[in-house]
């Protein structure tokens, strides 16, 4: 058995969904964070497999879409550590669970 | 990508990627979480190599495992009076069913669909074709992105720094009135 495309999808989903559950689940925002991270990177390890494997109009365009959506994680997550530590400042914890001054 | 080497790579890393994103799930610390995670980057950095994309791999290791990951750790030790443990919410059933149907369906799609696999051998000098395209067809995102980081810079700054304007306004009051009281018993 050869190492084909399917493999690295499939280990894509795979990360994908982990990174899923973590985002959705954890209660910590920095936690939060993280599975967003792990979703990104399922992302991207998808898009690399692709640009490897199959023939595309302009080459290796896939690669170059990783190299924005990295930077616009890193974007991301500047932003979103910074509106942690504004949450914090503010209510001395960053629990999602208590941090619900927008509920109606 | 049939030689055994391809296998020798292929399998540990995907072991340890999904085993470390796996340890993120059940870490009880969020400090060991973040270990976690470290890890499961570095193992994607390897796939990269694996499917010969040196370039995001080398990346990879720069942006992730350098800067977000120091950055994540920062904010963690920053908010010290916070609950260190990395316990779920109320959405764990669903998010477990959500995150089983989503594996399901990509998996399904992923195995059933015939993709056209078509290129063998993988382009070489991925930096130099990536560097062509970025200021050929991509230079307009290009210039954005590079809006959007300062953009975000400086928001991030913004946000996290201390409003300090009161502090200031208040000890320039406590100051003048410091004069007017040595002003007044001279």
């Amino acid at each position: 058995m050869t190492i084909g495309l399917e493999h690295f999808l499939v280990l894509g989903a795979l990360l994908f969904g982990v990174g899923l559950y973590v985002a959705l689940a954890k209660r910590n925002a920095i936690g939060v964070l993280m599975g967003v991270e792990l979703m990104l990177n399922a992302i991207n390890l998808t898009l690399v497999a692709f640009g490897r494997f199959v023939e595309s109009e302009v080459e290796l365009s896939t690669s170059v879409f990783v190299v924005f959506i990295i930077a616009v994680a890193a974007a991301e997550i500047a932003v979103g550590l910074a509106l942690a530590m504004v949450v914090y400042r503010n209510r001395d914890t960053i629990n999602i669970d208590r941090v619900n001054l927008l509920r109606w | 990508m049939d030689g055994v080497a391809h296998h020798l790579a292929f399998w540990p890393l995907a072991v340890i990627t999904v085993g470390a994103a796996l340890g993120i799930l059940v870490s009880r610390n969020l400090i060991h979480a973040m270990v976690m995670l470290i890890l499961s980057f570095i193992g994607v950095a390897g796939l990269y190599l694996l499917l010969s994309a040196e370039f995001i791999a080398v990346v990879q290791i720069l942006v992730y495992v350098g800067a977000i990951s120091v950055l994540m750790l920062f904010a963690i030790l920053l908010t010290p009076r916070a609950a260190r443990d990395n316990a779920e919410t109320a959405m764990r059933y669903p998010g477990l069913i959500l995150m089983g149907l989503v594996i399901a369906a990509t998996v399904f799609v992923a195995l059933e669909t015939d993709w056209s696999v078509v290129r063998e051998e993988p382009v070489t000098e991925s930096a130099r074709v990536i560097g062509r395209s970025l200021i050929n067809e991509f230079v307009l995102p290009f210039e954005i992105a590079a809006v959007l980081l300062t953009a975000a810079l400086v928001g991030a700054v913004a946000l996290a720094r201390r409003d300090d304007e009161d502090i200031d306004a208040h000890e320039e009051s406590l100051t003048l009135e410091g004069q007017d009281d040595s002003g007044g018993s001279s």
